[in-house]
């Protein structure tokens, strides 16, 4: 596999120097222009050597809510002057600590909670060549509502289809209860899984997308963390079903902590004749292993997370073919999501009786939010679907933080657009949200207070898009940087009316065109947030653009709100 | 009804069938529907990343008609007012990024962006521009490579990997960053790149263009330019883009040369390189083996001077201990004592001349009927760049003039055959492109390189610059202080052009020295005397404050010649009397830099970087460690010496001298050949004559250390 060779030349030297790429384009018989394609494409490859410290600071939805702008303006400050081959600041995208915002690499270990002194001793440390080991918490399981076994014996329901191997049986079971994906697209379960059981090759794969990198999203971290076992069950039962004798968790790079969790529940599962060769006795084989992504948002879109694995660039596919059809090494692929695996065992288990009536006003199962921002009490929560925003952010949350008012919400991350305080009372559920114009998404609810500027909000969703575009497609690698262009100017001078009225314009055009064009859904989701924004806070957005005020007070300061440095993974 | 095995489907209201798997782009086109696209070729594997072909067939998006496979009954609108107003926008973001008009619209009109852009109707893009520019690259003789206006269409990637199999073109880099690079990203000149001209044929727009050689096409004459169908039948062609060769026809013709007919002439500037297919010629050298020596009677008597051309028999000069081979721009070298030799079939020469234009180091008459390739650098590069022509070529040096590039180092005279023999199979030949480094100071240094094509500049840094050590030309060596020594390199070795090297690895420079104790004694000598040279230069810097002046490489000179113009008339009298002293030809000019009241003439100043010192085509001129400049005797008179030096104070002396017809071979007659010189102090003399002549007293013969010295109250002799 190249990640694997080119992260033992990462471990051995710091970075990929040219004669070891040199060497090992000879010895594998690999074309130096692909090594070079893949090492340049992903954020966890260096091609130079790394400063001593490398400090690299998250600055996406929730962090930015939580003073990383701040927090970056200090640093500069505090290490200006340094030589760079000692200490380095460079911009990341979203690490998944949201809930623990503001969160900072340093050299490859994630903190969280920091502030300006914190990062500073971390980065002295470092450059002294202490090496510091991140505080690792003690996770004690949580119980969760989700989970059908309690303190008793797991994967019950993987055992009694492994005797009565009644896969029509359960297929209509997840058909009869709906179950949708919860990673974002809502596409039906026992469809998908039923399209890969028909093909006509024999060979089939599983792999499971915990691969969430979408700021704000942080639910299968916790699900990983605690409800492993949901997850591996989900997964054994998709390949049986499908005929598949191959699983794969792919995992974000920044989760080392639930890799550990996750692989030391699938050695218990091997040890427990669960997996592997003959599953419990019977003539059914079916393995699993963990895939550690090299990094980036977009490996996320399922055709990009096979391409990762596969070894390319994470650029997604065109479709027609879905995965389901030619997936993974173009053979029949069930790609599900961490939570939808979870939730198989569970309906299997209770009954669809069960997820119709768990959830509340018709909605059904239980669902995982991660709620970050401006909110007291950040963190995931498990919720029966189509319970109201207004009671995850005020009843689970803790409510505004600091006696602040309520602004604004993004049900989910950035893609979700930003819905005002006055829609508060939507339900959580498909078609309520999408009936609001957003989407419930992978549960990524952002929460802005009355001190946040919405068009600062937008431009800093949009930058995230930019970053994270692969740049395979011309609408999204374009129109993302072309969109963050003019957003910027929005925000930093007053443009007057008719400059603003050809920008609207123009926004509109590239909007649809990125939309309607885009190969995948990060680029066709990109014009979401300041579309949104126009539509609920024009006023707050003709406040810059006519008048050159902001009325948060955030725009035109001295620029260390939209300043960027570096960015990780950006090798021009 | 649809025939059994067809799927039917309506493009645009039309109903049409197609075979399954056809893709709507296809159908569209076979049904006479023109979907316009920039990043499909009908030849390539669509790919659907450019956009501009999307259709609208219902879904919930558009969907690009390349990649998309027809279905039953699918109702494709390819033109619709949302798919025209997103095509136009796509090409809006293109053009707000593209240098237009780019290098193939500026050239020929063409540049497939440009063009749907304008019947688009696109005019300035409402988009803010890119604001850095994403570079340019220069560095392979064939293909200029401007990356701001590549599209990322992928069309050149997969010509050069999908078709012809050469795997050096990937993309870089993600999102709005992204861009073509060949193999590590490499400059396209220095990657593996075999210049087949794929991706060049396949890219839509001047990201990839051909590069045109200054006048291009070579003179026909009789002879006819190869078409690209003969080129084709050649092996050496068989892997290079069929459209790639018709751009650069008339860069390459077939050549038949009559018995006796000269191929090149010694000293003529030109553009091509040779190749033999059939028949042999000769090589040889027609301007007088010998320097110019000036000797007469007593002072006073100027006019009974004389300058003359004299061998080495007669004037054998210091460090002419033994007879040097000749370096050529041929597979071959020449011997002092007799400078003639045989060039046959798979011979290729002139690429000196060809890849770094410098002029023909010899003469090339043909001994039977020849038939040769002319060719200009582009069709050379393609040529050097295959593999299997480029071993031959490479065999053939190793074979023909290895050895005597080797025994041409004078203190590797007593190799034994067999470890020559050994060395003429281990050691490696690689090419560096101009500006790359050799080795950079302070690397850790193992192998010993000799110089085969081109010039290597050899410089050391000190603290607050950079000191032109030498340069070094085909036939020199360097790179044996290092592994003698600390076994670090104490310079810089960069290629000035385009340079080919002969390395000696480590393992056999070691095995050498052990077994050859006279060759290690002469290297380290050498060694010694170089280290030597380099620190004194060095601590002369350290010395001196006058940036100026040394910049002028004044301090490092042996001898200045001074006019203190306040005793100065102008009169000339010093430089008439030059010319009388060197058969009329000044190597002094009354001009040069001042300082205070003193005019430092212009005569030889050993330059700190001796420019003179680059391109001649025979290595004919060269300094002593004591930086004095000393023209060879092979010296062909080309003159490039004297127009390189920024001084003037390279001359160049006429001598009429019997010589080869080369109209009726066998005969000899008299004919004007050139011989460079520079000032030689007089050397020949008590007094430099100008110093003598001078009825003024203003002109006086200095050491430079002493005089500057004393003015600027430093004592600096020491």
């Amino acid at each position: 596999m190249i990640f694997d060779e080119l992260r033992a030349i990462q471990l051995r030297l710091g970075y990929l120097p040219k004669a070891e790429l040199e060497a090992l384009s000879e010895r594998t018989q690999t074309p130096l222009y692909q090594l070079h394609s893949v090492a340049s494409f992903y954020p966890h490859f260096h091609l130079s050597p790394p400063a001593k410290a490398e400090i690299r600071l998250c600055d996406d939805m929730s962090c930015h809510l939580n003073g990383s702008c701040e927090l970056r303006a200090e640093l500069l400050r505090r290490f200006s002057g340094q030589p760079p081959e000692d200490v380095q600041l460079k911009d990341v995208s979203c690490l998944g600590r949201c809930d623990q915002a503001p969160a900072v690499a340093v050299n490859d270990e994630i903190h969280v909670h920091v502030n300006a002194d914190k990062v500073e001793d971390l980065a002295r440390q470092a450059m002294r060549g202490d090496h510091h080991l991140p505080e690792h918490p003690q996770e004690t399981r949580l119980a969760c509502a989700s989970d059908p076994y309690g303190d008793g014996e797991k994967y019950g329901v993987l055992r009694r289809f492994v005797a009565s191997k009644d896969w029509d049986g359960l297929l209509a079971t997840l058909k009869e209860a709906e179950l949708k994906g919860m990673g974002g697209a809502g596409f039906p379960t026992s469809m998908k899984w039923d399209l890969v059981r028909k093909q006509a090759d024999p060979v089939r794969y599983i792999v499971c997308n915990a691969d969430e990198s979408e700021p704000g999203t942080i639910k299968d971290r916790f699900i990983l963390s605690h409800l492993p076992h949901l997850v591996i069950e989900g997964m054994a039962l998709a390949g049986l079903v499908t005929g598949s004798r191959r699983g794969i968790l792919y995992i974000r790079h920044e989760y080392p902590l639930q890799e550990e969790i996750f692989g030391e529940e699938l050695r218990r599962c091997a040890k427990a004749g669960l997996l592997g060769k003959r599953i419990l006795g019977s003539d059914l084989d079916f393995d699993l292993e963990i895939f550690v992504s090299p990094g980036g948002y977009i490996c996320g879109e399922e055709s990009a997370l096979i391409e990762a694995i596969e070894g390319h660039r994470a650029e997604p596919r065109n479709k027609p073919p879905f995965p389901g059809q030619m997936g993974l090494w173009q053979k029949p692929t069930v790609i599900n999501n961490v939570e939808t695996f979870a939730n198989v065992p569970q309906i299997l288990a209770r009954g669809v009786e069960w997820f119709k009536t768990v959830g509340v006003s018709g909605s059904r199962g239980l669902k995982f939010v991660g709620v970050s921002g401006h909110v007291a009490h950040p963190g995931v929560f498990e919720i029966p679907m189509g319970t109201t925003m207004s009671e995850v952010i005020f009843g689970h949350a803790g409510g505004i933080r600091g006696g602040k008012k309520l602004k604004a919400f993004a049900p989910s991350g950035p893609s979700s657009g930003y819905l005002p305080a006055s829609m508060v009372e939507v339900k959580l559920d498909f078609k309520a949200l999408a009936d609001a114009g957003s989407m419930l998404g992978s549960g990524a609810i952002v929460v802005c207070d009355d001190t946040t500027c919405m068009l600062d909000m937008a431009l800093n969703a949009v930058k995230f898009y930019r970053n994270e575009s692969c740049g395979k497609c011309v609408p999204c690698r374009m129109g993302s940087q072309k969109m963050v262009e003019i957003l910027t100017r929005w925000a930093q001078s007053n443009i007057g009316e008719s400059q603003f009225s050809a920008d609207l314009k123009l926004v509109d055009d590239l909007s649809a065109a990125m939309s309607q064009t885009s190969i995948c859904g990060l680029g066709q989701i990109v014009p979401a947030p300041i579309q949104s924004v126009l539509k609920h806070f024009r006023a707050e957005v003709e406040d810059h653009v006519l008048k050159g005020h902001c009325p948060s007070g955030i725009c035109f300061s001295p620029s260390n709100r939209s300043a960027e440095l570096p960015r990780v993974g950006i090798k021009p | 009804m649809t025939p059994a095995g067809m799927i039917e489907l309506t493009i645009d209201g039309k109903t049409v069938q197609v075979p399954p798997g056809t893709t709507v782009f296809d159908a569209a086109r076979m049904n006479g529907i023109a979907i316009p696209t920039l990043c499909h070729l009908q030849s390539q594997t669509p790919v659907g990343v450019c956009r501009l072909c999307v259709v609208d067939t219902g879904a919930r998006v558009l969907g690009a008609a390349c990649v998309r496979p027809v279905e039953p009954n699918m109702k494709v609108q390819t033109n619709s007012d949302k798919v025209q107003a997103a095509r136009k926008t796509l090409l809006e973001l293109l053009m707000s990024d593209h240098p237009s008009p780019c290098a193939r619209q500026a050239n020929s009109g063409d540049c497939e962006l440009e063009v749907l852009a304008k019947e688009a109707g696109v005019g300035t893009p409402r988009f803010p521009r890119r604001n850095v520019s994403r570079g340019q690259d220069e560095s392979s003789l064939a293909i200029a490579v401007d990356h701001d206006a590549c599209i990322l269409c992928d069309r050149c990637i997969r010509g050069c990997d999908e078709i012809k199999n050469n795997f050096v073109l990937g993309r870089m880099g993600k999102g709005y960053f992204a861009g073509i690079a060949f193999d590590l990203n490499a400059p396209m000149g220095d990657s593996t790149c075999i210049s087949c001209g794929e991706c060049m044929v396949s890219c839509p727009t001047g990201a990839l263009t051909n590069k045109g050689v200054a006048g291009t096409a070579i003179a026909l004459g009789t002879d006819a330019a190869l078409t690209a169908e003969e080129l084709h039948r050649l092996p050496v062609f068989a892997g290079v883009s069929g459209t790639f060769l018709e751009l650069n026809r008339g860069a390459i013709v077939k050549r038949r040369f009559r018995k006796g007919d000269v191929i090149c002439l010694e000293g003529d500037f030109g553009s091509t390189a040779f190749y033999i297919l059939e028949g042999k010629a000769k090589v040889s050298i027609s301007t007088p083996i010998a320097h110019v020596k000036t000797e007469g009677g007593a002072l006073g008597l100027f006019k009974k001077l004389k300058s003359s051309l004299v061998g080495r028999e007669q004037d054998r000069r210091a460090e002419e201990t033994r007879d040097r081979i000749i370096p050529i721009d041929a597979s071959v070298d020449l011997s002092y004592g007799n400078p003639v030799a045989e060039l046959g079939p798979g011979s290729l020469f002139g690429e000196m001349t060809c890849l770094n234009f410098y002029p023909r180091s010899a003469t090339v008459r043909a001994e039977t009927d020849v038939v040769a390739f002319e060719m200009l650098r582009n069709v050379i590069d393609i040529m050097l760049k295959n593999k299997t022509f480029r071993a031959q070529i490479d065999q053939n040096y190793r074979r023909q003039a290895l050895e005597d590039h080797l025994r041409g180092v004078p203190m590797f005279a007593e190799l034994s055959p067999e470890f020559i023999a050994h060395l003429k199979e281990s050691v490696e030949l690689i090419r560096y492109a101009p500006g790359q480094v050799i080795a950079r100071q302070g690397d850790a240094a193992d192998s010993f390189f000799l110089v085969r094509i081109g010039f290597v500049k050899i410089t050391e840094e000190y603290p607050g610059g950079e000191l032109v050590l030498a340069y070094l030309s085909r036939g020199d060596y360097f790179g044996e202080i290092g592994p003698l020594g600390g076994g670090f390199r104490t310079a810089t070795c960069t290629a000035l052009d385009h340079v080919e090297l002969v390395k000696i690895p480590g393992d056999d420079f070691r095995q050498m020295v052990k077994d050859f104790p006279n060759v290690r004694a002469g290297l380290e000598k050498m060694a010694a005397e170089r280290r030597g040279a380099n620190e004194q230069r060095l601590k002369m810097m350290e010395h001196v404050p006058l940036d100026q002046f040394l910049s002028q490489g004044l301090m490092e000179a042996q001898s200045l010649l001074i006019l203190d113009l306040e005793n100065c008339t102008r009169c000339d009298a010093c430089v008439n009397a030059c010319a009388d002293a060197h058969d009329g030809v000044t190597r002094l000019v009354r001009d040069g830099l001042r300082f205070e009241n003193y005019l430092v003439a212009t005569s030889c100043r050993q330059c700190r970087d001796p420019l003179c010192m680059v391109g001649c085509p025979v290595g004919a001129i060269r300094r002593r460690n004591s930086l004095e400049v000393i023209i060879e005797d092979w010296c062909i008179g080309c003159g490039l010496c004297a127009r390189n030096c920024p001084y003037g104070n390279i001359n160049l002396h006429p001598f009429e001298v019997l010589a080869e017809d080369l109209e009726n071979p066998g005969r000899k007659k008299a004919v004007v050949k050139q011989k460079a010189t520079s000032c030689d102090l007089c050397t020949h003399l008590k007094e430099p004559s100008c110093v003598y002549a001078c009825p003024h007293d203003a002109a006086h013969r200095v050491d430079p250390r002493k005089f500057f010295g004393q003015m600027l109250g430093q004592d600096t002799s020491r």
